[in-house]
């Protein structure tokens, strides 16, 4: 023990031996506190938290200085899940005495675990929550909250207690005894605890005490009675039952058993026919919707079958047909047979090759074929060409301008450069009166035979047409 | 017969851990030997006077 005056340690007298201080009174209160914190110690020794709180509390306010009783005090308020209180116990023990401190091992155990430290928080917010609820008149939400409370932290008092509140207030006595029993184990002398206690069991034996009675009365009506070693109980109203009393037991189970069937087995086995049917509704659905996927990828395989059929018929028609390269071939071949046969009959050569259709043979593409055509066109070209020169000039002669007009046309279709047939053709469109045609022709002569006396006919012809209209 | 609302009145909502430094700071950590120190202290002043 140190002086409070110059901090000396102090001997048996009461008085400082160093600064002459008066400490009899000083010295009488720090035993006071020891005394306190021995007291707490063996009450917290024998699980008496409450008590030991207590002891610690007065102990400290005698002699704050007291680090023993102040970490003490902490342990006990830790292990009744009161950790803030415990921590605050803790840090100021350590504020007073730095070094060769236990408080600082207890500060270092939880500080040193984040995740205890949470959960700690954790607890206490629930805690408040509950309470909240409680206030608020949800007392199922703070029975619930509650229990996440204990089972985070099972040593909390205080939410032990506020549970068995909740239970008694919903007059669920076991629960409640439950759960001040628990809190009975971890602080056994708890007057709130006690309390309660008191109460639920009070309300727990009249309950009791009824069931006796009710046990008691059943006992009365029975006949026990030893024979041998058994002992009879008999029913002292019970009557041998008769025939007809039987007969009308068996009907009424019957009747029961009828009607657990219908009310309990039926609508069983009902809705198990009914799953089965609508899964094998489904089924067949399903199939169905997969036939009828099917039947419209082949309807659409059909469509595209039968276009192709169309567009290969549509290609063959155009290879064999009457206007088809086949038919333009056969006829090239014949005209080329009749110029070897006799290169002097313009007449038959020519009815062979007007037989052709050049568009025809500009779609059949094959070089060979063009090539032979050409040949054949220019070989007896001209003289097909004054063939029918000769004929439509008669015709034209004439005045013959209808006659004449597909002479012509075929005379320059097979000799472009004969100016005259071209010339006339154009005289006798404008004769018949194609207007059009005629300025067509006169337009091609002026162009293609510049600086003749062809081209100057045609443009006088064509400057009176446009005088004329 | 315990009163439900009498006895729920008597729980107080717990203090968090963030609140615990105010707590410590606001604690009254005066003693009885402070007192006495104090109340000797203040005869021996009156004295010297």
């Amino acid at each position: 023990m140190k002086c409070y005056n110059c901090g000396c340690t102090l001997s048996e007298k009461d008085f400082c031996t160093a600064c002459g201080a008066d400490v009899s009174v000083y010295k009488k209160i720090i035993s006071t506190s020891n005394r306190f914190y021995n007291d707490g110690l063996e009450k917290a020794g024998v699980r008496d938290l409450t008590g030991a709180v207590s002891s610690l509390r007065q102990s400290l306010k005698f002699n704050k200085n007291n680090i023993e009783a102040r970490n003490l005090l902490g342990l006990v308020y830790f292990e009744m899940g009161e950790a803030v209180a415990a921590l605050s116990e803790w840090v100021i023990s350590k504020n007073l005495r730095p070094n060769k401190n236990i408080a600082d091992d207890y500060l270092n155990m939880i500080q040193s675990n984040q995740g205890r430290l949470d959960t700690i928080n954790q607890t206490i917010k629930k805690y408040n929550q509950a309470l909240a609820y409680c206030h608020q008149d949800s007392l199922d939400l703070a029975v619930i909250q509650l229990k996440k409370v204990l089972s985070l932290n099972p040593n909390f008092i205080r939410a032990h207690q506020l549970l068995a509140l909740l239970y008694i207030n919903q007059e669920e006595w076991e629960k409640a005894q439950r759960e001040l029993q628990k809190c009975l184990k971890i602080d056994t002398n708890n007057t709130t605890t006690l309390r309660y206690m008191k109460e639920v069991e009070s309300v727990l034996a009249m309950r009791e005490a009824g069931r006796g009675k009710e046990k008691k009365r059943k006992d009365e009506d029975v006949i026990k009675y030893q024979s041998g070693n058994e002992t009879i109980i008999q029913p002292i109203n019970a009557r041998e039952s008769g025939g007809a009393s039987t007969l009308l037991n068996m009907g009424i189970g019957i009747v029961i058993g009828i009607a657990v069937a219908c009310f309990l087995i039926l609508p069983a086995r009902l809705k198990e026919s009914d799953n089965a049917v609508r899964e094998e509704l489904r089924k067949v659905s399903e199939q169905n919707d997969l036939k009828t996927a099917n039947i419209a990828e082949l309807e659409q395989k059909i469509a595209e079958l039968t276009q192709n059929n169309t567009d290969i018929q549509t290609q063959l028609d155009s290879y064999v047909g009457t206007d088809g390269a086949v038919e333009t071939m056969k006829y090239l071949m014949d005209a080329v047979a009749a110029y070897l046969d006799n290169p002097e009959d313009i007449e038959k050569i020519a009815e062979k090759l007007e037989k052709i259709d050049p568009v025809m043979m500009a779609a059949d593409g094959t070089d060979v074929v063009d090539t032979l055509y050409e040949k054949m066109i220019q070989t007896v070209g001209p003289s097909i060409a004054e063939n029918y020169y000769d004929t439509g000039y008669e015709s034209y002669r004439r005045e013959l301008y209808e006659e004449a007009i597909p002479d012509l046309q075929k005379a320059v279709e097979f000799d472009q450069k004969n100016g005259d047939a071209l010339l006339y053709l154009g005289n006798c469109y404008r004769n018949t009166g194609q207007k059009d045609e005629a300025i067509k022709i006169y337009e091609q002569v002026v162009s293609q035979f510049e600086g003749t006396e062809k081209a100057r006919k045609a443009q006088n012809f064509l400057n009176e047409m446009q005088d004329e209209g | 017969m315990i009163d439900f609302e009498e006895e729920l009145k008597k729980f107080h909502p717990s203090l968090e851990v963030d609140e615990a430094e105010e707590a410590i700071y606001n604690q009254d950590l005066t003693d009885m030997a402070d007192i006495v120190v104090g109340m000797v202290k203040d005869l021996n002043n009156k004295e010297e006077e």
